[in-house]
């Protein structure tokens, strides 16, 4: 049954407590507006109490209307990342057209539970925009589960974030019937603002979370980047 | 914790089993059948987790069907019951079935039960159970079961060992089903524990009431 | 006894083999066919070992209470919405009820990634089942489909507690699977953490004959006492009907304000509960025993 399994053992000799995980913290966070989407991520990689490095971006542009953030095991990060933009490029040849923020989202879904087994050690954030134009967020398991939300944060300061955007951001749960809209009130420069104040107030509290936080905010007329400074100590 | 037991009689056997379907400590269903039909004259009952006695069963009986197609020949008792054994033990070297079963049947031979655990112990007795419940009815069958019963003689037997399952086991199930085979077929019967258990303290406490009266005239 | 059939279909593997090329060949680019061997299996030499390590890193979401039950005018499914990973609260929001198609609902318990995938995966099957036989598929096959699937994952660490329900030609059905390979059918199922305090409310209130918009509000209160005593429960409750036509989302509550309106005053007193005051108490007490003396 587990093929690969027997393969990777033939002629192996295994180290008692050996460990393919590591945890190299960090934060990542995406707020979705009725024409808008902002994915930020701080810019800091740890291992242990050691900080390896203060510029390492945890957000890529997947799609023309894809982005993708992931915080924990920078390694696996790194590698389901490129794995997936692979399968990006396989969609738009076979379908001669980019992939939807949407189809990106099962994807990646399909993508972690195929390591069901043997799991991607990363916890991610896809935001983009719909086919309406509105803005999106999935919010992630390591394994693959998956939901559409308006907003999220994940990573190291996710404990310390989420109460404050649930605080700002919550409305009538999608589940609710009669149905009410759940668009998030904020204007994008709102938006923004609360974004940057989250992840100044995180890296007072959390040690996995500083030196800066990078902010993609996607809407009609396209990307662009923002970059503020955090503590770095 | 399943009661499943079994015994032969004249010209039939006889297989009990509960019909709790549990999850820890959860009844989660009171009406499951434990006893598969195999084919039209064997029967087998199986206890553990039930993920495992259905697979099992299904494809125990799925193979001697298929026997009985390709060769037109139809397995006895006693090699249907070498097959699953041996299902059992090639199971065992590779994330065993869970599963304890008691096997009956007719066939030319007459009447016969056969004994299986999950090791692929398998052995043919008269008399059969497993687990806790089983035990219970182990050494009534061993004061009480005599050869060639009858029918009637069968279900005082069956009644006596649900009586003494609902009266000393823990967490004793309160359904039982109950089921016949002979050379004709198989035979569901409606057993009412409840019922026949009610019957039986009746005629308990008249025996009681009778001793006490008894009693009382020795002391007069 | 011996009537001669043409058995020859089972050694020609030629003809079964023609079947399922097209089938393969249907499913080449879907990826829906899913196989052991697409999973990644780590290279250890202690599989269960590496699994609880894993489970320590990965804390998939867990945590429910689901129900479902048959009575005279189809079948209720409700449910709560919380998903917790250790005592955080990772969504509020969760899906339990999957909407397999028109006819057919699941609902998850246990690991999320799990259920989310394998009844998706089930939706697959259905489909496919649907568009080879050209009928829709009785809800003793679908929930024989999954169940099959997990037993095949037995004993790799799944965590799955599920119903399937819905409407064939044989009326209402519905059916608990779990990832150790069990399939129950049956009229009364409550499945996850806070299931026993469901039953406790949906055994006493339960009959065959409630109107249909009885058994919803059964099935909505068995969930809000469930969110009100097990942790691992909350959020918002939702109830479906499965009649003849097809499910409907019948309710959709959050649990904060559910309360509140079971309980309307801002403290629940016992005064509210409805039993007698402590005067009307030791009046009735005196009147029983005077009774007793005469």
């Amino acid at each position: 049954m587990f093929d690969a399994r027997e393969d990777a053992l033939a002629g192996a000799r295994q180290h008692a407590n050996w460990s393919p995980y590591d945890n190299n913290g960090g934060t990542v966070l995406a707020v979705a507006g009725e024409s808008y989407v902002i994915c930020a991520g701080d810019t800091r990689m740890s291992s242990g109490y050691n900080i390896l490095t203060r510029k390492f971006e945890k957000i890529d542009k997947m799609s023309g209307k894809t982005l993708m953030a992931s915080a924990g095991f920078a390694a696996d990060a790194v590698t389901l990342k490129k794995t997936l933009k692979a399968r990006c490029k396989q969609y738009e040849f076979q379908n001669k057209r980019e992939i939807g923020c949407v189809a990106f989202a099962q994807m990646l879904s399909n993508t972690l539970y195929y390591r069901r087994f043997f799991p991607y050690y990363a916890f991610n954030i896809v935001a983009g925009l719909d086919a309406e134009g509105k803005g999106a967020v999935f919010t992630y398991d390591a394994v693959g589960s998956y939901e559409r939300t308006n907003y999220s944060c994940q990573g190291s300061g996710q404990a310390l974030i989420m109460p404050v955007l649930d605080n700002q951001l919550k409305t009538v749960s999608p589940l609710v019937l009669p149905a009410a809209s759940s668009a998030t009130p904020l204007s994008e420069q709102e938006a923004i603002d609360l974004i940057k104040d989250c992840f100044a107030t995180a890296a007072e509290r959390d040690i996995y979370t500083g030196d800066s936080v990078e902010l993609w905010i996607m809407n009609a007329e396209g990307v662009r980047k923002e970059e503020m400074a955090l503590r770095a100590d | 914790m399943d009661v499943v037991f079994g015994f032969v009689g004249y010209d039939f056997a006889v297989l009990v089993a509960d019909r709790a379907a549990t999850q820890q400590i959860i009844v989660q269903k009171s009406d499951e059948d434990k006893i598969a039909v195999v084919d039209g004259t064997k029967i087998m009952a199986t206890s553990g987790p039930r993920g495992d006695c259905v697979a099992f069963a299904e494809y125990v009986a799925a193979n001697v069907r298929l026997y009985r197609l390709k060769y037109q020949h139809e397995l006895d008792v006693k090699a249907t019951a070498h097959y699953a054994r041996n299902e059992l033990a090639t199971a065992l070297r590779k994330g065993p079935y869970q599963v304890n079963a008691l096997l009956a049947g007719v066939d030319a031979n007459g009447p016969e039960l056969y004994f299986m655990d999950y090791l692929a112990t398998c052995h043919r007795v008269n008399t059969g159970g497993h687990g806790y419940g089983g035990m219970f009815c182990l050494s009534l069958f061993d004061k009480h079961w005599v050869p060639n019963m009858s029918r009637a003689q069968a279900m005082e037997l069956v009644d006596l060992c649900v009586a003494e399952v609902c009266e000393r086991l823990v967490t004793a199930p309160t359904e039982y089903l109950v089921k016949i085979v002979d050379k004709k077929g198989v035979e569901v019967i409606e057993y009412d524990a409840t019922e026949r258990l009610a019957k039986r303290r009746e005629v308990q406490m008249q025996a009681r009431e009778a001793a006490r009266q008894a009693a009382a005239r020795v002391g007069a | 006894m011996s009537v001669n059939l043409d058995l020859s279909f089972l050694h020609d593997t030629e003809r079964g083999a023609a079947s399922t090329k097209y089938r393969d060949e249907a499913l080449q680019g879907v990826s829906n066919s899913v196989h052991a061997s697409n999973f990644t299996a780590p290279a250890v030499e202690d599989f269960d070992a590496f699994q609880r390590e894993v489970i320590n890193y990965v804390k998939p979401a867990h945590g429910t209470t689901t129900l479902g039950f048959i009575f005279e005018h189809g079948i209720v499914i409700a449910v709560d919405s919380r998903a917790s990973q250790g005592p955080y609260i990772s969504s509020q929001t969760v899906k339990k009820v999957i909407e397999i198609n028109p006819f057919l609902l699941g609902t998850m318990a246990g690991g999320a990634a799990d259920c989310q995938f394998w009844q998706r995966n089930l939706g697959i099957q259905c489909r496919l089942h649907e568009l080879e036989n050209g009928k829709r598929i009785t809800v003793r096959a679908a929930s024989k489909l999954l169940a099959n699937t997990l037993y095949s994952y037995k004993g790799r660490g799944l965590s799955m507690g599920t119903m399937i329900a819905g409407w064939d030609l044989n009326g209402p059905g519905l059916y608990y699977v779990d990832s150790e390979g069990t399939r129950l059918k049956g009229q009364r199922f409550s499945v996850g953490s806070g299931s026993l305090f469901a039953y406790g409310v949906l055994d006493q209130g339960y009959r065959w004959d409630l109107s249909v918009k009885e058994a919803c509000e059964l099935g909505r209160r068995a969930i809000y006492h469930a969110t009100f005593r097990d942790a691992f429960s909350g959020g918002t409750v939702s109830v479906y009907h499965v009649g003849k036509n097809g499910w409907t989302k019948v309710t959709g509550d959050d649990v904060g304000e559910l309360h509140f309106h079971y309980y309307p005053s801002e403290k629940i007193d016992e005064d509210s509960l409805g039993g007698l005051g402590k005067k009307e108490a030791e009046e009735r007490a005196a009147a029983e025993a005077t009774a007793m003396e005469t």
